[in-house]
């Protein structure tokens, strides 16, 4: 092989691959999101922003916003919080901190489809342990008057817990009124070691002479040393677990398909979050058209979200 | 060390989280091994606490018994051997028989349903198949382009790699629709080449590789160059060996990913189930069982779900590291 042209040779299988992966596709995409194609059809007609148009103004997407904006926003800051929290909690401790490091990061590890589905036998309306463990409570006595709140006056029978006790026990994944939240739980459950980790490699960035000096300037207490010193110094860090759970969020679709699939997105729709959409739109109903703008739409919020993220790191968040 | 106050809150705290963490890994555990009755009821048979492993009290596998339920020509042959009595009687013990040969204990009867009412082996070894294909085809095309994006001077080096860095935006989510129409009008839906062809260009491992080949002195490479060694051959006889810490991160962080993937394969693989992956075939058992059979459902769970638990386990340190290193872009 001659030397002079071997970056030609090295170089060549990733630029084709990127360009028939990456490339080629986000053009398909772009292109057929402003047609009515289907895959089989022979013709297909330009529509304009039709596709686009439907998708925010018809009901059925209307669904999809709110099961993706639900999700979104309440996994975000939870995984981000906890991850935080859970972080700053094993880096404080003196001992067993490798014990709880690894088994918060069992569920990273598990694959989530088979772990949907542990949780969906665990949340069975009646043959499920956790509603086993809730109605157990019922005949606790102290139990029972702390979750009905009948210890600070409250009427017992009104309570959510009350009623639980009266029989309603609560069919988590078939009732509108819980289905997208014990989705979001369970992206909670499984992402925020993830962002654990992250904080616990930012953590040891932090330096100690910091803290000495937040303490020698008046910072008694230990939220004013975080205040202080530790969440500026995590600023990097935080934009970028903020920016990667913000993308993984907007992914979900293991649990939806694992609690209900193959043709449901949950009661009355409300876990119909984007992936679902695309899937269903493009791929099963073989509405190329509105699953490719869907497509487009992701994309486009992924990209502003790396923009923003990019653009506050320019900023430096970092004050170290 | 001076005692601190905080220390059995934050413990309690921890260990609170830890436990819902545990949970649903506990109950997989466990109801894998339960009886149907168990796993409702939490009791046994006597009412009694089920606990971990269950009672294992024998139950009658209802497969066994339906395929094995006395046929009329054996009631009849049966019944010449038994003068006197009548049908009724003697297709009662029959049945009493298969009855008794259907016995199992709970653990062993969920096992052996999850490993023949679908061809779990068969999800298992393809999921093997895949994932090595994957990483491997990752490897052969990443290092050379890492390393001459890292080491050789040309023109347009600059370009191609912030076309790297533009790919490592997007997420294949974006692209899955028209990659499907791309595979559909080749026909390769339905063929591992569907499965992993769209991951064989790991823009994050040709990013990875390269900030490490950076860092590997260029006296190496120039000494190789002496003793007349292509440009090929000093990829894997030299730069290789000096990035085995970073290819094992890699290698973690891509087969964790495809191992668990469940997106990709639900929408290349539509119906042959000689092509599922693991956890597009637990998917399948559920819906094919109608979620009934909570235990072998649930042994399908813990055999897809041990192999990389337990890798990770035993290499905790290295299976952070590798996945956290997707923290690096």
């Amino acid at each position: 092989m001659n030397s002079q042209r071997a970056h030609y040779w090295f170089v060549s299988p990733a630029l084709i691959l990127m360009l028939l992966i990456f490339g080629i596709p986000i053009a398909i995409a772009i292109f057929l999101s402003f047609t009515d194609y289907s895959l089989g059809n022979k013709t297909f007609e330009f529509v304009g922003f039709e596709n686009y148009f439907k998708i925010f103004t018809r009901s059925s997407y209307e669904k999809m916003w709110g099961a993706t904006l639900r999700y979104v926003i309440v996994v975000v800051p939870l995984t981000v919080g906890l991850g935080l929290g859970a972080a700053l909690l094993i880096n404080s401790i003196t001992r067993f901190s490798e014990i709880y490091k690894t088994i918060y990061f069992l569920p990273v590890m598990a694959t989530l489809m088979a772990m949907a589905i542990v949780w969906q036998v665990m949340l069975h309306p009646t043959a499920g342990s956790i509603n086993r463990l809730l109605s157990s409570g019922c005949e606790i006595d102290y139990i029972y008057n702390l979750f009905t709140l009948s210890f600070v006056g409250q009427e017992a029978s009104e309570s959510w817990y009350g009623s639980i006790c009266n029989g309603n026990m609560p069919n988590w994944l078939g009732d509108k009124k819980y289905a997208i939240w014990v989705v979001c739980f369970v992206g909670v459950w499984q992402g925020f070691g993830f962002n654990m980790v992250l904080y616990l490699a930012g953590l040891t960035s932090v330096s100690r002479e910091l803290y000495m000096a937040a303490e020698m300037d008046g910072a008694k207490s230990g939220w004013e040393r975080f205040k202080l010193v530790t969440w500026p110094a995590l600023g990097p860090t935080t934009v970028f677990v903020v920016t990667i759970s913000f993308i993984k969020a907007f992914q979900v679709f293991d649990i939806v398909e694992a609690f209900y699939g193959f043709g449901s997105a949950g009661p009355s729709k409300t876990a119909y979050v984007m992936m679902f959409a695309i899937f269903e739109k493009g791929i099963k109903q073989n509405l190329i058209g509105v699953g490719a703008a869907i497509s487009v739409i992701f994309l486009i919020l992924v990209l502003s979200i790396t923009l923003i993220q990019r653009f506050l790191v320019e900023r430096k968040v970092h004050y170290s | 060390m001076n005692y601190d106050i905080g220390q059995p809150i934050k413990h309690f705290l921890l260990i609170l989280g830890a436990i819902i963490v545990i949970l649903p890994f506990y109950s997989m555990i466990s109801y894998s091994f339960q009886s149907q009755g168990e796993i409702e009821t939490g009791k046994n048979s006597k009412g009694e606490k089920a606990g971990f492993l269950g009672t294992q009290e024998k139950i009658v596998d209802q497969f066994c018994f339906k395929s094995n339920t006395p046929e009329k020509e054996e009631v009849n042959s049966l019944m010449l051997k038994m003068p006197g009595k009548t049908e009724r009687e003697v297709y009662n013990i029959l049945l009493k028989n298969v009855t008794e040969n259907c016995l199992k204990k709970p653990a062993f009867m969920n096992y052996t349903q999850a490993f023949t009412k679908a061809p779990l082996l068969r999800y298992l070894l393809n999921g093997v198949i895949v994932t090595a294909s994957i990483f491997l085809l990752q490897v052969v095309v990443a290092l050379p382009a890492a390393y001459a994006l890292a080491k050789l001077r040309f023109v347009g080096r600059e370009f191609i790699f912030t076309l790297v860095l533009l790919c490592l935006l997007i997420p294949i989510h974006a692209v899955a629709l028209p990659l499907y129409i791309m595979l559909a009008k080749l026909g390769l839906t339905n063929s591992y080449a569907a499965l992993i062809i769209p991951w064989t260009i790991s823009v994050f491992g040709i990013f990875l590789m390269r900030q490490f080949f950076m860092t590997v002195p260029d006296d190496y490479i120039d000494a190789g160059r002496m003793d007349g060694m292509s440009e090929f051959s000093i990829i894997w006889r030299v730069m290789l060996p000096t990035a085995v810490p970073a290819l094992l991160a890699f290698a973690i962080f891509s087969v964790v990913a495809h191992w668990n993937d469940y997106f990709w394969p639900r929408v290349v693989i539509t119906g042959d189930p000689d092509l599922f992956t693991p956890p597009l075939g637990m998917r399948v058992f559920k819906q094919d069982t109608e979620g009934d059979l909570h235990g072998p459902m649930m042994a399908v769970a813990v055999t897809i779900v041990t192999p990389l638990i337990v890798a990770f386990l035993i290499a905790q340190k290295r299976f952070i590291e590798g996945i956290t290193f997707s923290g690096m872009k």
